[in-house]
């Protein structure tokens, strides 16, 4: 309790509506480019690292919530819980010190991408019959005319866009990490778990 | 949306209440018919009535329809085995499959549109401060008021890295490789420009009283009128019977 205290300094609360305008403004960048990456969670990992799992897991709960409250990305409501659980994991592989080598955030990122796909395959099957109305749809088309079930294609969909997208969000944080002035990480609570 | 409504007058918190009921029906009710009735009984009239149904009708309709459109060829022309109602070459549309995605349209279409509603008819602030005199606590508050006043200059400031970048010889068209060589400089000056004024943001609400534990006082009013909590206890009575009724549907056999 005292640790979750001192995880939300006023630099953390600060810190999140940041967090969440870079995921969503880096979100349109990545849409503007046309590669098959979102990268729009890199704002809900850095608060994770830097802040500790609980202050992550809210910045990814509000990041779709306020998406869908705004009417900016109201499809991204529903996955609430997904984007918490990706703030919650990123602020444990950090602890575990798994954000201090570029190989390790990778991993860290891969993991967290397929359990991200695992938790959005039964919302999205559930609340959008299953597709995402995006281009990946191809992957759940592939797999519904082999004769899979709606759960495991769009499970499938997931895999094969999640741990890629969560792996190179890492390592982009992992890079903004080592980029920021030590004197400017030191005021962020979980700073030791970052440092080498 | 400033409109002067019978909707946009309602205290912040009834409007999520019936966002929040609209939502929990139109994922409870079964069948595929019950959330369009759903929308053209309740939700279309609710936003007659906030005088938003035009922008309700083109938002929900824009982010909607990829949907549909996905859900209709996949589940329905691709659903394993069922029925088949008509062919398109080596294709069929399955009976099934149609049923499935007429069901999920209409649950896409409740998801959209009662966010949309809510978005176009509640301002932010005002939802915020009824929250906290409801024992929100503030620095939550204070988080989302702020998250969405500065969304916008942060999608600004992305535009204006994507041009500086771009006259500086970035190149940001051509093939996949040549888009994803872009990505990191475009991602990382944005994030660490926006990480530059936390720290001054984090000093300039300390000096304003950000950790005070005492009672903060609002400057604005929420109106409400006297038979709203009543209205809110009635509409989370029927979202209870909804949810009766869909127990009773899955067991009555």
């Amino acid at each position: 309790m005292s640790r979750l205290r001192q995880d939300f300094t006023t630099l953390t609360w600060v810190m999140i509506p940041v967090a969440i305008a870079i995921n969503i403004a880096l979100g349109q960048v990545i849409y503007t480019l046309k590669i098959p990456l979102y990268l729009d969670s890199i704002g809900t990992i850095l608060v994770g690292v830097l802040a500790g799992p609980w202050a992550g897991a809210l910045t990814g709960l509000l990041s779709n919530l306020i998406w869908g409250m705004t009417g900016l990305n109201v499809a991204y409501a529903p996955f609430a819980a997904v984007g918490a659980v990706i703030g919650l994991l990123a602020g444990l592989f950090s602890e575990a010190g798994w954000v201090r080598a570029w190989w390790k955030a990778i991993v860290a990122g891969l993991i967290t991408g397929l359990i991200a796909a695992v938790i959005s395959a039964p919302i999205s099957a559930y609340v959008f019959g299953g597709v995402t109305g995006a281009g990946t749809d191809v992957v759940t088309a592939f797999f519904r005319s082999i004769g899979f079930g709606i759960l495991p294609s769009s499970f499938a969909q997931g895999v094969s866009s999640d741990p890629l997208d969560k792996a190179i969000s890492f390592l982009v944080v992992w890079l903004i990490v080592q980029a920021l002035p030590m004197r400017f990480l030191a005021r962020f609570p979980r700073a030791e778990s970052v440092q080498k | 949306m400033p409109r002067s409504s019978g909707v946009h007058r309602l205290h912040p918190l009834t409007k999520l209440t019936i966002t929040a009921s609209l939502l929990v029906a139109g994922l409870v009710l079964p069948g595929a018919w019950g959330t369009y009735a759903l929308f053209g009984l309740v939700l279309l009239p609710l936003a007659l009535w906030g005088k938003v149904w035009q922008e309700m009708l083109r938002l929900s309709w824009r982010v909607a329809l990829p949907f549909a459109i996905s859900v209709f060829l996949i589940q329905g022309f691709l659903w394993p085995g069922g029925t088949p109602l008509f062919f398109l070459g080596p294709f069929s549309l399955k009976s099934e499959g149609l049923q499935f995605a007429l069901a999920s349209t209409g649950r896409i279409l409740i998801v959209v549109s009662s966010f949309i509603w809510f978005a176009l008819t509640t301002r932010p602030d005002t939802l915020m401060t009824a929250l906290v005199q409801r024992g929100l606590p503030a620095s939550l508050a204070y988080t989302i008021v702020a998250t969405i006043q500065i969304v916008p200059r942060f999608q600004a400031r992305a535009a204006t890295i994507i041009d500086a970048q771009r006259s500086r010889g970035l190149e940001t068209e051509g093939n996949m490789l040549r888009r994803a060589h872009a990505v990191v400089p475009l991602v990382v000056p944005l994030i660490l420009s926006s990480l530059v004024d936390v720290e001054e943001r984090a000093l300039a609400i300390e000096a304003r009283a950000f950790n005070h534990p005492g009672l903060k006082t609002s400057l604005a009013e929420i109106a409400e009128a006297r038979w709203e909590p009543a209205l809110r206890w009635a509409v989370l009575m029927a979202i209870l019977g909804v949810l009766a009724f869909r127990l009773w549907f899955e067991f009555r056999f």
